[in-house]
């Protein structure tokens, strides 16, 4: 059963569209978990984050080659397929190879009147937090250029009130998942809706979705732990909930990754505050070493109950496919058994995947 | 017999395979080439695996497995290929560690315990380079039927090069090769290697343990053992008829 969440995410183009018609308002759209949505909500500007879709990149494959990452391609093609033409502006953060270059596309096959590079440190350390905060005042410096208005520090403190709120909801809802048996696919159409939806709309969905948890059907599969580079889109974990799974903790971007860090309100510096909380508080391939990211997914991992480890990376995710060999020897060694998925945009190859999830489960209840 | 007759079926892409079993063992087997939708191949194949046990009864107790098992609407339970691949050869071979199951579309690399559960496995990727169908293609471009290849390959003494990432890549080298005039013998002795380079592959991604067997309609192609022994450098156990493994190991509880 689809829930209102997924039906959200399938019309997040409408819902943006409205939400500009309705304020008047510019829509600004980004790449990654690292930039920080916060600064583009007090600018009364809405963050977008962008989305793929699941079917040939046919305008986007005449500009690559077939070896690069096909979520950035397939949002490309998004956009020249004219889904997204409603953006205002663009916010491409410096994280991979393929996602930088798609600074240089925006500018020449899609330009906007706001592109902004944002710099984002390699790695995590107070000179880097230091680096990013400057870098986060520069971007509030375009953002206030590009809306014409100043943005204050009382502005900025409400957006993260706003975006800490959606947070402490969606991990309800996941906390769900192990304790309630809340569908792991409901959550990953949380937080993909999170991302593209208003705010204040998120809540609602959000609010609705606890509220109906309480009575919806629950999963009942073997409980799995799912590490993925970008999903974007709940078919997989769907597929994984078909094939007798049941998603009960991840770590992926567009999953815990997205929520499990609030921004310190309390801190007189929000700047410095957003800083801290989207360089330091965000364990990703990108900015830290193998050693520590493991540790972070073991700590994830930890208490959800899973039985196995279902690993789904991007081709050409260089980033994510790099610490495989590690993770999967680290945690075969736990006893935990990993199954692999080196993963398309397109939803081509559900069939072989189901099979290959179907033996895994049926391999690990013997 | 009654209760003790189980019947496994494999609805693979290629063949349609029913093994019974009795308390005494394996009492009849069948394999059929089949296009048909996979309810009909199904009970087809059990059919005539009852039949040739001496009329046997079709018994209640079937097992399905393979990539069509979700269409046998009559068997009582359906299994992975994996597991099945696993149960089917440790009652063969039960020093196998690892069994490579190659068939006519898949191909998969099963790590075996030693009381015949799968620990680990692999499966190729969404491409037919490796495969079955990989052969059939190459036989008809070489216009060589494919029950022959082998023997052909097997009688080269060189090796003409062939791609073995892309299926269309490589027909359009074996068309080359075709073209300067290189022996048929010697672009089969290359398209097997080309095969066993992606087995191989495949087999490092569970990390081979010996003993290792290989069933599968790929298992009856000598030049392709040959290869993938000398390569693996391991000696490999193949039953005599190793299409069946997948429902004997679905036969199997």
């Amino acid at each position: 059963m689809k829930s209102d969440l997924h039906e959200a995410r399938e019309r997040r183009h409408q819902e943006a569209r409205a939400w500009k018609k309705r304020t008047g308002g510019k829509v600004v759209g980004l790449f990654c978990c690292s930039v920080p949505e916060e600064l583009i909500h007090a600018a009364a500007m809405l963050p977008v984050r962008l989305l793929g879709e699941h079917e040939d990149t046919t305008e986007a494959d005449v500009h690559f080659p077939v070896n690069v990452c096909p979520y950035p391609k397939a949002c490309f093609d998004q956009a020249l397929k004219g889904s997204y033409d409603y953006l205002d502006g663009m916010v491409v953060p410096n994280v991979c190879d393929m996602v930088r270059a798609m600074f240089g596309f925006w500018q020449t096959s899609s330009p906007l009147p706001f592109l902004y590079f944002l710099e984002v440190p390699q790695k995590i350390s107070p000179e880097s937090t230091e680096f990013f905060t400057v870098e986060l005042r520069r971007f509030r410096g375009a953002l206030e250029a590009f809306g014409g208005e100043p943005i204050g520090d009382d502005a900025i403190q409400e957006a993260i009130r706003l975006c800490n709120a959606d947070r402490e909801l969606l991990r309800k809802l996941s906390a769900l998942r192990v304790t309630a048996g809340v569908p792991g696919s409901l959550v990953q159409d949380a937080t993909l809706t999170a991302m593209v939806l208003p705010k204040e709309r998120h809540l609602e969905l959000m609010k609705a979705a606890l509220a109906e948890s309480q009575t919806s059907p629950t999963a009942n599969g073997l409980p799995l732990f799912l590490s993925a580079s970008m999903l974007d889109e709940s078919d997989f974990v769907r597929l994984i909930e078909e094939s007798g799974g049941h998603v009960v903790a991840d770590d992926m971007p567009a999953g815990t990754r997205y929520f499990q860090a609030d921004v310190d309100e309390a801190d007189p510096d929000p700047i410095r505050a957003l800083a801290r909380r989207y360089l330091e508080e965000i364990a990703c391939p990108r900015k830290m070493l193998p050693e520590a990211h493991l540790a972070h997914m073991l700590l994830l991992l930890e208490g959800s109950g899973a039985r196995g480890v279902v690993i789904h990376n991007l081709r050409a995710c260089d980033c994510h496919l790099y610490e495989y060999p590690y993770f999967k020897k680290e945690l075969e060694a736990r006893g935990m058994s990993v199954l692999f998925f080196r993963g398309e945009e397109t939803a081509t190859e559900l069939e072989q995947q189901r099979a290959d999830i179907e033996a895994f489960i049926e391999m690990i209840e013997g | 017999m009654g209760e003790a007759l189980v019947a496994g079926i494999d609805v693979g892409s290629h063949n349609v395979s029913a093994v019974l079993l009795g308390p005494s063992g394996i009492l009849g087997h069948a394999v059929l080439a089949s296009a048909e939708e996979g309810e009909r191949a199904a009970r087809r194949s059990l059919e005539e695996a009852c039949a040739r046990s001496g009329d046997l009864p079709i018994p209640e107790a079937v097992v399905a497995t393979g990539c069509g098992r979700s269409h046998v609407s009559f068997a009582a339970r359906r299994s992975s290929e994996v597991l099945c691949q696993a149960r089917g050869t440790h009652h063969l071979f039960p020093q196998a560690r690892t069994v490579l199951n190659l068939g006519a579309e898949s191909n998969r690399a099963v790590r075996i315990s030693a009381d015949g559960r799968a620990t680990a496995f692999a499966t190729n990727d969404k491409c037919a380079a490796g495969s079955g169908r990989f052969l059939e293609l190459m036989a008809r471009v070489l216009e060589v039927p494919l029950e022959e290849m082998d023997e052909l390959a097997l009688a080269a003494d060189s090796r003409a090069e062939v791609s073995s990432r892309c299926t269309v890549f490589a027909e359009s080298e074996v068309i080359s090769h075709i073209h300067r005039g290189v022996p048929k013998a010697q672009i089969l002795a290359g398209i097997h290697a080309a095969v066993v380079d992606r087995i191989v592959e495949l087999a490092g991604r569970i990390e081979v343990e010996p003993e290792v067997a290989v069933t599968g309609g790929l298992a009856r192609n000598r030049a392709l053992l040959a290869e993938l022994e000398s390569r693996l450098d391991l000696p490999l156990l193949v039953p005599p008829e190793p299409r069946i493994v997948g429902a004997l190991g679905a036969a199997i509880r």
